[in-house]
């Protein structure tokens, strides 16, 4: 049976959160794979994942898969990594497509653009063409991808509106953060593998309630009233700061400033949830992102990327950054692997929020539930149009 | 095609020497070519374009061209 969502979408103050099924019901998490994940725009990988022209990636997302290729013309697209012919994987390892992709079955050929350029014995041994095989209709599928702070996104369904009109309003919010990210290298990336749905990484992520508790490092210079919340409902939520303190080493020394910030930036930050599944952060001198990759319905990888203004940062002021968020991300795991375990009480109501502190949360479960109830109309739509 | 060519090709092969492919098709091609036996020839000269394509191999251009001539590709 389909799950209750017009709890969720009262006003905060007599909200119910999210209805236990939506963190442990297979069939609600595949519901959810469409509903969520496919027709939105969902973060998948990184650009800097294949640094070089002609550099090829396989990458899964929920199963799907798919290739991620820089061509030789320096774009970076996402292909479905499945052969036009009898379907075969094109690419199984990453590596460098020095001239075409071909196909390791029956060695069909497709160009870095993803254009099908050679059929060999189609026609039979020996001549490679027939009359029923139209190469300019059996190109690569290509899927639709956005790439933004360095962040690879996809809309796997392929109807969803272009990136720029569902973020508008983001990227108007941080566009003076639009001069280039670069990313820092093996040292700033690591995963973490979490046994949790996804979407309590999310929630985890938006609030600043629990930042006294989980991380009172942290918060010994930053305390509770020096956060505010964002929430964008409908679009976008998450938390800002007005005390960041930037990282300095025995000497003193700090990473270079993105360029071009204006002064609220100097002790401000901000730190958002572009939905569905990636956590940003963006501070004067680095930035971070986070792709949560769902790998089950109750388990995610945390893909964590550091970014910087400059390509050339100091080694070990970069190591020292990397550890501190890895500190801070790991005091998060028990709590998001804890009310995945707490979903499994019968009689948990999907949570009361605090109007004041969980807005940022609200406002994430009110959007997945939108999603969910479009879905089911479309859904309905089509099976009526059917009958 | 002669014995030692066609270990050579699978030696090629075996070690997924794909520009040694491309060479070795195409010789094979020339042999089959040179004794009339045009199928065959566009047969392997098919193979060597395909990894020349794979490797964006110089000889890539002068295979599709063959086999263009022999209406074999377009
Ligand atoms: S499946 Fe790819 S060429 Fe046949
Ligand atoms: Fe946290």
């Amino acid at each position: 049976m389909a799950t209750d969502l017009s709890v969720v979408r009262q006003p905060i103050e007599t909200a119910n959160g999210l209805s236990n099924d939506h963190y442990i019901d297979p069939v609600v998490f595949e519901e959810e794979r469409q509903a969520v994940l496919f027709n939105s725009w969902s973060g998948l990988a990184t650009a800097a994942e294949v640094p070089e022209l002609g550099d090829a990636k396989p990458v899964e997302f929920l199963g799907v898969p798919l290739l991620l290729m820089r061509g030789k013309d320096n774009v970076v697209r996402v292909f479905q990594n499945t052969c036009r012919h009898r379907g075969m994987i094109l690419v199984s390892e990453p590596k460098k497509i020095e001239g075409a992709i071909r196909c390791p079955y029956h060695s069909w050929c497709y160009s870095h653009k993803g254009a099908l350029v050679s059929t060999p014995h189609v026609g039979g041994a020996g001549h490679n063409t027939h009359e029923n095989i139209d190469r300019d209709t059996l190109g690569l599928t290509e899927i639709p991808s956005y790439i933004w702070r360095d962040i690879v996104f996809v809309n796997i369904s392929g109807d969803a509106d272009p990136f720029e009109v569902v973020h508008a309003e983001l990227l108007e919010r941080w566009k003076e953060f639009d001069s280039p990210h670069y990313h820092g290298g093996a040292d700033s990336t690591f995963t973490l593998p979490v046994k949790t749905n996804w979407k309590l990484a999310v929630e985890n992520y938006c609030e600043s309630y629990h930042l006294p508790w989980i991380h009172p490092g942290l918060n010994s210079y930053s305390r509770l009233e020096d956060h505010y919340n964002i929430n964008q409902y409908g679009r976008f939520s998450g938390q800002g700061t007005y005390v960041y303190r930037q990282l300095t080493n025995d000497a003193g020394d700090v990473f270079p400033d993105f360029p071009g910030l204006s002064e609220k930036w100097n002790t401000g930050a901000e730190y958002i949830t572009v939905y569905p599944n990636v956590l940003l952060g963006a501070q004067r001198d680095h930035g971070f992102a986070i792709i949560l990759e769902p790998t089950a319905l109750d388990e995610t990888k945390e893909h964590v990327h550091l970014y910087y203004a400059s390509q050339d940062t100091d080694d070990e002021l970069r190591a020292k950054n990397t550890v501190q968020w890895r500190e801070v991300f790991e005091e998060d795991v028990f709590v998001v692997e804890g009310m995945q375990k707490g979903r499994h009480a019968p009689h948990f109501d999907g949570g009361r929020f605090s109007p004041a502190m969980d807005a940022p949360t609200h406002c994430f479960h009110d959007w997945v539930a939108s999603r969910i109830q479009i879905h089911r109309e479309q859904q309905q739509a089509k099976s009526q149009a059917a009958e | 095609m002669s014995r030692d060519l066609e270990d050579q090709i699978l030696e090629a092969h075996a070690q997924h020497d794909q520009m040694s492919l491309v060479t070795l098709y195409q010789k094979a091609g020339r042999i089959a070519e040179q004794d009339g036996d045009i199928d065959a020839a566009c047969f392997f000269w098919t193979h060597a374009y395909v990894f020349a394509l794979e490797q964006a191999h110089p000889a890539r251009d002068d295979l599709h061209a063959r086999l263009v001539t022999y209406g074999r590709e377009t």
